[in-house]
């Protein structure tokens, strides 16, 4: 099928639009089930449009961004493979097979973004300083339209350049760049709670830590169950060591009162 | 940076302490507006950080009047932080009542660090992995098969965000009205409440360390006949997820030692490419 330039455009306006919902504001058109729909639409097959977003709706269903893990990007996975499968009148399942070399990609891009934001942040402290809530507010206005700018791009070169000079720029990549991008996004939450630790730990705290991380190791109990349990040691905490002197000698009374027995 | 701005800085307590009710109804519906772009700018360095200040910026601005508060608590909420993206709303209806009676930072933080872990786990449990795949889960099922229905799509989105906006309002009220609520109990007790908070704080930290970060060897080293898989044999069996502990220790040692978090983040990153490819990963 011939597609008009409008017609990508349109296309790559939509991706820009879902680019930012993925992280902000999460209306959750950016689903491959919604993309079905409005790219669909837009190249005027909405039947085929319909059936493979929620052919990928459902692969994409198990790639959640659960905490820390790094799954492969289905909003650009959706864009590509609704458009591939009505543009080169693809079978649903084949349109998937294209969409997730892409939707690998764009994750490890995204990697780079999240990175490349990452000095801006010592800018913020230093306009955080002169409280100037203006350029903190641009910040994010600049983080979204980075995301939305991206997503476009990544949509527009392969639909307009056609998708086998695409998949081949996609393929040309070592997949061990690809999956060292993966392997170190997983990492990163590191340095986050290294900082966290910098300003909250305490020599009193050592033990509280370890104990967290060791309950969650070998015992796999739930990030809930582990607040609840540390709020149960808080409270005692805050009640056994009271400021007031009475809690404590009443503690040495007992003491004596045992030995004497 | 000046000797005297740091010893400012370094106390918790905000200079004026005078309480005034500034925050509104409206206030807090703003807040939920302006929390959809929590991520705005998200990065590997505070995550959150950035997005979350500039949903409670305006409130902020209303609260701090002194001028040295006000850069104090912007400079505090630019610390790292991470949640869920629809349940951040109760803890940025708690913060506010908190900066609202101008409790220290010290208890502030605390609040944020104890509650952000937990609700990071719902939130997933909830609108992850329930929510979403009920109401995706229908409209694919619609919009599939012989004869699919352009309407599958629209009644996700519909069902979707019924249940996320409720949420949002929800929890940002619900979060306000019990901080004011429990503020008001627990005024004289700041430093042992701050101390309380640390504790379960510092807990979930260390259940995160080991749920969150993503650190496994994929080496094996062949002896003749014999291969080890380093991971499975020799670091698990020793003490599962011990990589990723070691890895948060190396970059807590290494901030101490005043290196900047760009510099570990991209150390990072070339730590992970070089480690694939060579197979160690």
């Amino acid at each position: 099928m011939d597609v008009t330039f409008i017609q990508i455009l349109m296309v790559t306006l939509w991706a820009f639009v879902i680019g930012i919902d993925q992280f902000n504001g999460l209306f959750h058109i950016h689903r491959p089930l919604v993309t079905g729909l409005v790219v669909g639409w837009i190249l005027g097959d909405m039947q085929t449009g319909l059936i493979t977003g929620a052919t990928l709706e459902l692969v994409a269903m198990g790639m959640v961004p659960l905490a820390g893990a790094q799954p492969p990007n289905m909003v650009i996975g959706g864009v590509i493979g609704v458009s591939f499968a009505i543009i080169s009148k693809l079978p649903p399942e084949a349109a998937v097979a294209i969409a997730i070399p892409f939707a690998i990609a764009a994750q490890g891009c995204v990697t780079l973004i999240f990175t490349a934001f990452s000095p801006l942040m010592h800018k913020a402290d230093r306009w955080a300083d002169e409280g100037n809530t203006g350029a903190l507010a641009m910040i994010n206005y600049a983080g979204m339209f980075t995301h939305g700018a991206f997503f476009a791009l990544v949509t527009f070169l392969p639909i307009y350049f056609g998708a086998a000079s695409a998949q081949s720029i996609v393929e040309a990549v070592p997949a061990w760049i690809l999956g060292g991008l993966g392997v170190a996004g997983g990492m990163m939450p590191a340095i986050g709670f290294a900082m966290l630790l910098k300003i909250m730990l305490k020599k009193e705290y050592i033990a509280f830590l370890l104990v967290g991380f060791i309950l969650v190791t070998y015992f796999k109990i739930s990030i809930l169950g582990l607040a609840v349990l540390g709020a149960c040691v808080a409270l005692y905490d805050f009640y056994a060591h009271g400021s007031d002197d009475n809690g404590g000698s009443r503690i040495k009374q007992g003491v004596r009162t045992n030995g004497g027995i | 940076m000046a000797e005297s701005n740091a010893a400012v800085r370094e106390n918790p307590e905000y200079q004026d302490q005078s309480v005034k009710k500034v925050v509104t109804s409206s206030d807090l519906v703003t807040m939920v507006w302006r929390s959809l772009f929590l991520q705005a700018s998200f990065n590997y360095e505070r995550m959150q950080a950035c997005g979350w200040l500039y949903g409670i910026l305006p409130v902020l601005k209303k609260i701090h009047t002194n001028k040295e508060d006000l850069s104090k608590s912007l400079k505090m909420h630019l610390e790292f932080f991470n949640t869920h993206p629809f349940l951040v709303n109760f803890i940025m209806g708690l913060v506010v009542a908190m900066e609202e009676s101008k409790k220290d930072q010290n208890t502030i933080r605390a609040i944020k660090v104890a509650t952000m872990g937990p609700l990071g786990g719902i939130g997933d449990a909830l609108c992850w992995l329930t929510l979403l795949p009920i109401t995706a889960g229908l409209g694919a099922s619609m919009a599939m098969g012989p004869d699919p229905n352009p309407a599958g799509p629209i009644i996700f989105l519909v069902l979707f965000n019924i249940a996320h906006f409720s949420l949002r309002f929800g929890l940002m009220r619900y979060g306000y009205y019990t901080g004011v609520k429990a503020i008001a109990t627990m005024k004289e007790q700041t430093k042992k409440i701050s101390h309380a908070a640390s504790i379960i704080g510092l807990t979930v930290v260390g259940g995160l360390i080991a749920s969150m970060i993503k650190l496994k060897l994929a080496w094996v080293i062949v002896v003749g006949q014999a291969s080890i898989a380093l991971q499975e044999k020799v670091f698990d069996a020793i003490m599962p997820n011990m990589l990723p502990f070691a890895y948060t220790l190396l970059m807590y040692y290494l901030l101490k030692k005043s290196y900047s978090p760009v510099k570990l983040i991209l150390f990072t990153i070339v730590f992970g490419i070089a480690g694939k490819g060579i197979g160690i990963f």
